[in-house]
C-alpha cells in the first residue's frame, strides 16, 4: 500500500491518487508504471500516448506552487514515468529488462563472438585495422569501398536481428506460462540480444574507421 | 494569485518578460524604452554597483593600468574600480576551467580555487553576486514598470550549462532576492516562444547563436508537448568570438604592446562590434578606430569578415550533425526536421542563415526578435507554471553525461546524456575492505572515459556504515535530476532501510554556508531596497494628494460643505501623521481612502470649471 502526499488516501501502488489525482512516489516495475500488460510487444504510438498523458498530470511544473511533499512525488513520480518509458520504448532495453525482470542476465559469457556472425566479424575487423595501418599514405579507395559494402552487409544483419526479437516477443506474448517454452524463449532471447549487441559495436567502429579514412 | 516572471540572463543582454493575458511581453526599460539591459556592472571600490547602461557610461573613464589590466577611475576619489562584461561566461566554473582570453581580463583574487574571485580595490565580488545585481535592475525595472512585486521568476540557461553553472545561476537569483521556480534551457525557451505562435507540430530545430554561448537543440512538438531529442553546444563560442577576431584584424601590424593595452583593446572591441552589425547589410565597411595621437582605418569587406567567421560557424554546425544524429535524425537535405529557428544576436549575420540552410535543408524562421524570443519563452513557461497554457509541457534533456569514477580512473556512465528530465537511477555501493564504515564516492560529468577527463562535479561520503565483512553492506545511492538540470543525490542502507546523510561537496562553485552569508548580506540591500521604493512611491503619492486637496480647499472653499470640510481635513491630518513614519501599507491605504472622500469634491470642482466655461463662452458668443 503507496500512501497519496496531498489527500492522504492509502492504495495499491500507483503513481496518481485515483481520489485526488495527486502524485504519488510509488515504487513500480516499468510496465505497472505505465498501466500496461506485462506483454513484450509494444505498439510505439500507444505508448507514447500513455507517456504523454501521465507526464501532463504527473510533471513537476504542475506543482510548482504545492506543498514540498507534493512536489517532491510529483518528481520522483515524472522520473520513474520517463525512466520506464525509455526503457520499454526501445527494443533492445524492453529486452534487457525483461531478463532482468525474470532473475536473468546478458552474462559476460554471452557476449562471446556469436557463431553466425564469427566469420564476418573477424574479417571486417582485419579490414579496419588495415586501413587505419594504411591511414596517413595514400587512400585505398577499393579498401574503402569494401568497407563499405560489409556495412550494407551488417546493416542487413541488424535488421534481421531486430525482426527476429520482434518474432521472439511475440511468441512470448503467446507463451502462456508454459516453463519449456519460456526456457528456449530466454535463450533464444539472450543470443538476439548478444548478436545485436555485437552488430552494433561493429558498424560503430567500421563507421569510425571511415570517418577517419576521410579526415 | 502573484506572476512568474520570465529572465534571460544573457551573456551580452538581459531581459525580463511576463505574459499578459495570452501573450508574452518583455518589459522595456520605463525610463528609455530599451527592451534590453546591457549584462553590464561596473564596480566601485566603495561598494556601490551600476548596471546596464549607467555601467558602459562609467567605462569610458577607464584608466589604464601598467599590467593592462582594466580599472575604472571614473568613481568619486579617483579610486579604481572595474567594469565587468560577460558575467556569464565565469558563472559556475573554476579558475583552471576558464577559457584562455577570460582570464586575464579582470583582476581575480587566485584562479586555483573553485570560483573565481573578482577583486575590485579591497572588495571581492563572485560571478553569481554580480549577475545577481543584473538580476535586480531586471526586478526594479519591472516592478517600476508594473507596480507590482517580482518575486518568483524562470531564467534561462545555455542548454549546454554544466551543473555547476546551472547551480550558480540559481544562486544569483537567490543572491538577488528571487525565488527561482525553474531553470529552462534558451534554445528550448524559444521553441516555446514560437510554438504558442505558431501552434506548432514536428520535429523543430533550434540554433541559438548568441553572444558568448552556442546551443542547438532538438524538439519534438506535438500536442503541446515539447520534448527535447538531443542538445548539443558550445559555453565558449559566441558573438564575442567573432569580435575578438576582428578586433584583431584591426589591430594588425600595430605593435605589441599597443595590442595588449586594454583601453586600445576595448576600444577597438566596440569599433569591431559596430562593423559586424554593419556587415549584416552592407557588403563593406569604413573601421575607424581613433587613438591618442592616431587613427587607423581599414576597409572591411563581408567577404573578409565571412572569412573570419567560417570557422566559428563551422564549429557550431558540427554541433549540429552531433545533434542531429543523437536525436536519431538524418542530417543535411533530408526532411526529418520540420522546421528550423533561429536564435541570437549572431544569426542575423547572413552567413550563418546560408549555412544553417545548407545543413538543414530548409530556410530558417526567425519571425520572432531573435533578442527577445528567449525571455518571452522564459515567459510562457512562467505562465505553465502558473497553472496557465495547461495544454503545454516541456520536457527537456540533461546536455552531459552524469557518472562516478569506478576503480582505475573510469567514468561509469550512470546518467546518459540526452536522457529526459526529471530523471532517476540507483546505484548499489558497498564496501572493498573489512570493516570500512565509509564509502568515498566521486561524481563526474562529461563524455570522456578517463575520470581525469570528466569534470568533477562532486564527492561525497557514504556512512558512517556498521563494520561489516567486505562486499556486505549494500548502500543504495539514488541520482535524480530535476527539471532544472541539477544533481540531488540520497542514499539508503538496503539492509536496515535507514536513509543515509550525504554530505555533498561540490568540486566547484560556492558552498551553501557562503551563499547564506552573501544573502545575509544583500538582503539589507536587495529586499528592503524593494519595501523602501515601495515606500517613497507611496509617499510621492501621499504628497501629490495632500498637495492637491490643500489647494482645492483654498480655491474652491465655496464648493465643499463645513461637515466635509471636517472630515477631509481630518483624514489629511491623519495621513500626513502615516507619510512621516514608514507603514507603506498605511500610508497606501489612507491615499486611497482621502481619494475616495475627496471624489464628491473634486467632482464640483470640475463641474463649475465646465459650467464656468460653457458661460464663458456664451458670454463671448454674445457679445
Amino acid at each position: 500500500m503507496v500512501q497519496c502526499s496531498s489527500c492522504a488516501r492509502r492504495c495499491e501502488p500507483c503513481l496518481i491518487c485515483p481520489d485526488c489525482g495527486s502524485p504519488i512516489a510509488a515504487e513500480l516495475d516499468c510496465f505497472a508504471t505505465l498501466g500496461l500488460p506485462r506483454l513484450l510487444t509494444i505498439d510505439p504510438n500507444h505508448l507514447e500516448s500513455i507517456y504523454h498523458a501521465m507526464g501532463r498530470r504527473l510533471h513537476p511544473d504542475r506543482f510548482a506552487s504545492s506543498p514540498d511533499a507534493v512536489r517532491d512525488a510529483s518528481l520522483k513520480a515524472t522520473a520513474l514515468l520517463t525512466r520506464s518509458y525509455r526503457t520499454l520504448r526501445e527494443p533492445v532495453s524492453r529486452g534487457l529488462y525483461w531478463l532482468e525482470l525474470n532473475g536473468e542476465k546478458l552474462a559476460e559469457d554471452n557476449k562471446r563472438v556469436p557463431l553466425e556472425i564469427a566469420e564476418l566479424v573477424f574479417e571486417v575487423q582485419e579490414q579496419i585495422a588495415e586501413l587505419r595501418d594504411a591511414a596517413g599514405g595514400a587512400i585505398e579507395t577499393d579498401l574503402v569501398t569494401a568497407i563499405g559494402k560489409r556495412r550494407q552487409e551488417l546493416q542487413g544483419l541488424m535488421q534481421q536481428a531486430t525482426q527476429d526479437l520482434a518474432a521472439n516477443y511475440a511468441r512470448w506474448d503467446q507463451s502462456d506460462g508454459d516453463q519449456n517454452a519460456r526456457a528456449m524463449l530466454t535463450m533464444e532471447l539472450k543470443n538476439i540480444l548478444s548478436r545485436i549487441a555485437y552488430l552494433r559495436t561493429l558498424i560503430r567502429d567500421v563507421d569510425r574507421g571511415l570517418e577517419s579514412a576521410a579526415a | 494569485m502573484e506572476r512568474i516572471f520570465g529572465i534571460d540572463l544573457g551573456t551580452t543582454n538581459s531581459l525580463i518578460a511576463v505574459m499578459d493575458g495570452e501573450t508574452p511581453r518583455v518589459i522595456p526599460d520605463p525610463r528609455t524604452g530599451n527592451p534590453l539591459l546591457p549584462s553590464v556592472v561596473a564596480l566601485a571600490p566603495d561598494g556601490r554597483m551600476l548596471v546596464g547602461e549607467a555601467a558602459i557610461e562609467a567605462e569610458p573613464h577607464l584608466s589604464v593600468e601598467r599590467d593592462g589590466r582594466i580599472s575604472a577611475a571614473g568613481f568619486p576619489g579617483g579610486e579604481k574600480g572595474a567594469v565587468v562584461r560577460s558575467v556569464k561566461r565565469y558563472m559556475g566554473l573554476g579558475g583552471d576551467e576558464l577559457a584562455a582570453e577570460d582570464r586575464h581580463r579582470y583582476t581575480f583574487t587566485d584562479l586555483s580555487g573553485p570560483v573565481v574571485r573578482f577583486q575590485v580595490g579591497t572588495r571581492v565580488y563572485t560571478p553569481p553576486q554580480i549577475s545577481a545585481e543584473i538580476l535586480r535592475a531586471l526586478k526594479t525595472r519591472a516592478e517600476e514598470a508594473l507596480k507590482e512585486e517580482v518575486r518568483r521568476v524562470v531564467i534561462t540557461v545555455p542548454a549546454y550549462f554544466n551543473d555547476g553553472q546551472r547551480q550558480a545561476t540559481k544562486d544569483a537569483g537567490r543572491l538577488a532576492g528571487l525565488e527561482v521556480m525553474r531553470l529552462v534551457n534558451e534554445p528550448t525557451a524559444a521553441s516555446l516562444a514560437y510554438g504558442l505562435e505558431r501552434r506548432a507540430t514536428g520535429n523543430v530545430a533550434v540554433y541559438d547563436f548568441g553572444g558568448g554561448t552556442f546551443d542547438i537543440s532538438i524538439l519534438s512538438i506535438k500536442g503541446g508537448i515539447f520534448e527535447v531529442l538531443a542538445t548539443n553546444g558550445d559555453t565558449h563560442l559566441g558573438g564575442d568570438d567573432l569580435d575578438r577576431a576582428l578586433v584583431d584584424f584591426i589591430l594588425e601590424g600595430e605593435p605589441e604592446h599597443s595590442k595588449r593595452d586594454r583601453h586600445v583593446w576595448n576600444s577597438a572591441r566596440r569599433v569591431a562590434e559596430d562593423a559586424k552589425k554593419l556587415l549584416s547589410s552592407a557588403p563593406q565597411t569604413e573601421v575607424v578606430l581613433e587613438l591618442p595621437g592616431r587613427v587607423i582605418r581599414k576597409t572591411l569587406t563581408r567577404a573578409q569578415f565571412e572569412a573570419m567567421a567560417a570557422g566559428l560557424i563551422e564549429r557550431t554546425l558540427q554541433c549540429c550533425r552531433l545533434a542531429l544524429k543523437d536525436a536519431g535524425l538524418g542530417a543535411a537535405s533530408t526532411t526529418d526536421v520540420d522546421a528550423v529557428v533561429l536564435v541570437g544576436g549572431s544569426t542575423r549575420i547572413p552567413l550563418v542563415r546560408r549555412r544553417v540552410q545548407e545543413l538543414f535543408g530548409i530556410e530558417p524562421l526567425c519571425s520572432v526578435d531573435p533578442d527577445l524570443v528567449v525571455a518571452m519563452g522564459a515567459a510562457v513557461q512562467g505562465g505553465v507554471l502558473m497553472g496557465n497554457q495547461r495544454d503545454m509541457l516541456l520536457l527537456d534533456v540533461v546536455p552531459l553525461s552524469l557518472g562516478i569514477e569506478t576503480m582505475g580512473g573510469v567514468m561509469e556512465r550512470v546518467i546518459h546524456r540526452n536522457t529526459t528530465i526529471p530523471t532517476s537511477v540507483t546505484e548499489m555501493f558497498t564496501t572493498a575492505v573489512d570493516n570500512q564504515t565509509h564509502v568515498d564516492v566521486q561524481v563526474l560529468q562529461g563524455e570522456r572515459e578517463l575520470a581525469r577527463d570528466c569534470r568533477s562535479l562532486a564527492r561525497f561520503k557514504l556512512g558512517p556504515i556498521e563494520p561489516q565483512p567486505a562486499g556486505m553492506p549494500r548502500i543504495e545511492v539514488t541520482f535524480l535530476v530535476d527539471a532544472n538540470g541539477i544533481l540531488n543525490v540520497t542514499a539508503r542502507d538496503q539492509r536496515t532501510g535507514r536513509e543515509h546523510s550525504v554530505d555533498v561537496k561540490p568540486s566547484y562553485g560556492l558552498g551553501e554556508e557562503e551563499i547564506e552569508r552573501m544573502l545575509e548580506e544583500a538582503i539589507d540591500e536587495g529586499e528592503q531596497d524593494l519595501e523602501q521604493r515601495l515606500l517613497i512611491t507611496a509617499r510621492n503619492d501621499a504628497d501629490q494628494i495632500l498637495v492637491a486637496l490643500r489647494k482645492q480647499l483654498g480655491e474652491h472653499a465655496p464648493l465643499v460643505e463645513a461637515g466635509e470640510r471636517l472630515r477631509l481635513e481630518e483624514l489629511a491630518g491623519r495621513l500626513e501623521a502615516a507619510r512621516a513614519g514608514s507603514d507603506r501599507e498605511l500610508v497606501s491605504r489612507l491615499v486611497e481612502e482621502l481619494n475616495e472622500l475627496s471624489t464628491p469634491f473634486a467632482q464640483r470642482i470640475m463641474e463649475s470649471a465646465i459650467r464656468q466655461a460653457l458661460e464663458k463662452k456664451s458670454v463671448e458668443e454674445l457679445s
